[in-house]
């Protein structure tokens, strides 16, 4: 990367110099100018290229290739499918998985909420620009930030259960209950990310074509009836955008609220894979063992991040 | 719209409600830092008696928020310009440059996309540590630039590609390198996209712990939000305190949205809409 950086300097040194030449000095600027014009993209990639690969898609081979060998004792020695073996036998891994379907379940609900809500804020509620500013800052704190506040309002002896109590339900563990604590991590999670993909549903509605709506009200559509033969129609492609963005979020940015809020437990009932990766990796000293889960988590990205890729191209092609 | 004027107002009372919700969580929040620790025990919702500074100071104090707070922006704004600069080349080359491989290149970076950091971690701190970069700060950065570096290309490409090309060719007939069409056009015209990039890079390498927590282990190199992670062990027993340590760390943020707030959303849409 270093060693690029000069170059560019100087090459632009030069042009400095050459800029008032007539266009006819193009040919006399010589081979070496023209040589250095045809590799400008490559040196103008370079440190990107390098970076992506070396620390992107490099540790992406060695991984999958780390999860076939062996931990402690048998560092760097093949052990085939073992790894994968004790994964599967893991009761900890096998919770994280059935975690993951449970996330995909409540995927609906987590699209559905902000849709309808970007919805109202589409048809002018009163006051539908406060609200927009006011659902959006949750989305822009750190999960740290998120789960510390929560700990406070979702503790044992805290305001959420004083409030319940003074209206006569008992105390629940909120964080404590095997049953109950991972429905309100991904409640929280849903909290303080409603608002990223309400500003994507936004951004879909900006493109929708509003004689539509003027026609379905002519015809005396109800709000329901428009939601569904107009407005979903319209924006399929946001709305599939909308699916893939908050199941990968799901998958890759909770690690911030189990670690703070639940660390996993209580009983290991709020394991997701992301936090078992961590777990083996740097806890329990078992950087193969994490790898291969890695691996897994990535056969489930993949699957998602596929059905994103031909919605990008298709977004590229297009526009 | 007239016929959906009467719900209209029937609509706004869940919104409302809904934003009671939003935003009562960190009023809560704050005003419990105001509080003694008495007050709390007492009385859970009660307003605080006076707008007192002391809880602040001593999480400011005691776990050393004020360090942790340099360390996260000197590593933001070090991965922030890195990010812009190999981002706005990347792009400006994927977009209106020709040359051979360019769609390959385009591709591998999208790839890349869809590599999460969960994914690759325990190879990447291997190579960090092989590197020594572990505990460091450009061991950081570089894991930082490396986390956001497609997303920066890919929505600096989209961006570039509004431009038109008769004005590289422009630039180009007047006897500018493509160097110099780079840093005399494709980095003003590009200010308003790098702005927006720029501010999302930065809340992202911000709110970061995962990946701060895996190459940053001591102690003195902590980044707030790792700070934040700490306070819990801290003052398990002096909530308002913890309240105050959770306050320090949220007021950046908040200051940067109540002033950026629509180049944030607007970054937001543009990786949706041109995605």
């Amino acid at each position: 990367m270093t060693s690029v950086r000069p170059v560019v300097a100087g090459r632009t040194d030069r042009a400095r110099h050459q800029r008032p030449a007539p266009p006819g000095a193009t040919a006399r600027r010589g081979r070496g100018a023209r040589r250095s014009e045809r590799l400008a993209p490559y040196v103008l990639l370079a440190p990107a290229v390098l970076i992506i690969v070396l620390l992107r898609l490099w540790p992406l081979l060695l991984g999958v290739n780390f999860s076939f060998t062996g931990d402690g004792d048998r560092d760097g020695t093949m052990v085939g499918l073992d790894n994968y073996r004790e994964l599967l036998a893991d009761p900890l891994f096998r919770g994280a998985l059935r975690n993951v379907g449970l996330l995909v379940l409540l995927l609906p609900v987590a699209v559905a909420i902000p849709g309808l809500l970007a919805t109202f804020i589409y048809l002018r509620v009163p006051g539908h620009r406060f609200y927009r500013s006011v659902y959006f800052f949750p989305a822009v704190l750190s999960p740290v930030i998120v789960g510390a506040i929560f700990n406070l309002l979702l503790a044992f002896d805290g305001p959420l259960n004083t409030v319940l109590g003074g209206v006569g339900i008992g105390p629940t563990d909120w964080l404590g209950d095997p049953d109950v604590a991972m429905f309100v991590v991904v409640g929280v999670h849903v909290w303080a990310t409603f608002g990223m993909a309400l500003v994507v549903f936004l951004a879909g509605f900006a493109t929708l074509d509003a004689t539509l709506l003027d026609a379905a009200r002519v015809d005396g559509a109800s709000l329901p009836q428009t939601i569904r033969h107009v407005i979903v129609p319209s924006l399929s492609r946001t709305i599939q955008f909308v699916f893939v963005t908050t199941m990968i979020g799901m998958l890759t940015s909770m690690f911030g609220l189990l670690y703070v809020m639940t660390s996993g437990g209580p009983e290991g009932s709020t394991y997701l894979p992301e936090y078992y990766i961590w777990i083996q990796q740097g806890q329990m000293n078992r950087p193969a063992l994490a790898s291969a889960a890695s691996t897994v988590l990535f056969g489930v990205m993949l699957v998602v991040g596929l059905l994103q890729i031909s919605l990008l191209r298709r977004g590229v092609r297009e526009a | 719209m007239s016929r959906v004027r009467p719900s209209r107002w029937l609509l706004a009372l869940p919104m409302a409600l809904l934003a009671l919700a939003t935003i009562y969580p960190l009023v809560f929040t704050a005003n419990v830092a105001m509080k003694t620790r008495r007050e709390y025990v007492l009385d859970r919702f009660s307003l605080a008696d006076a707008l007192r500074g002391e809880n602040i100071a001593t999480a400011w104090n005691t776990v050393d928020m004020g360090r942790y707070l340099a360390n996260s922006v000197g590593t933001v704004t070090a991965s922030v310009v890195l990010l812009l600069l190999f981002g706005s080349m990347a792009g400006f080359a994927l977009s209106q440059l020709r040359f051979r491989g360019s769609s390959v290149l385009f591709l591998g970076c999208l790839a890349a996309l869809f590599v999460p950091f969960q994914v690759i971690m325990v190879p990447l701190n291997r190579i960090m540590a092989d590197a020594g970069l572990v505990d460091t700060y450009p061991g950081l950065v570089l894991a930082y630039v490396a986390q956001f570096l497609p997303f920066t290309i890919f929505l600096m490409t989209s961006y570039y590609r509004t431009i038109p090309t008769e004005i590289v060719d422009a630039a180009r007939i007047d006897g500018n390198s493509v160097y110099g069409v780079y840093r005399r056009i494709m980095l003003p015209l590009g200010a308003p996209a790098l702005l927006s990039v720029g501010i999302l890079n930065a809340l992202f390498c911000w709110n970061d712990v995962l990946i701060a927590l895996l190459l940053m282990p001591s102690a003195e190199h902590r980044t707030l939000m790792v700070g934040v992670t700490s306070l819990r062990g801290q003052y398990s027993a002096d909530i308002p305190s913890f309240a105050s340590g959770v306050l320090i760390a949220a007021i950046p943020v908040l200051v940067v949205y109540l002033f950026l707030q629509r180049q944030i959303a607007d970054g937001v849409a543009a990786g949706s809409t041109k995605g």
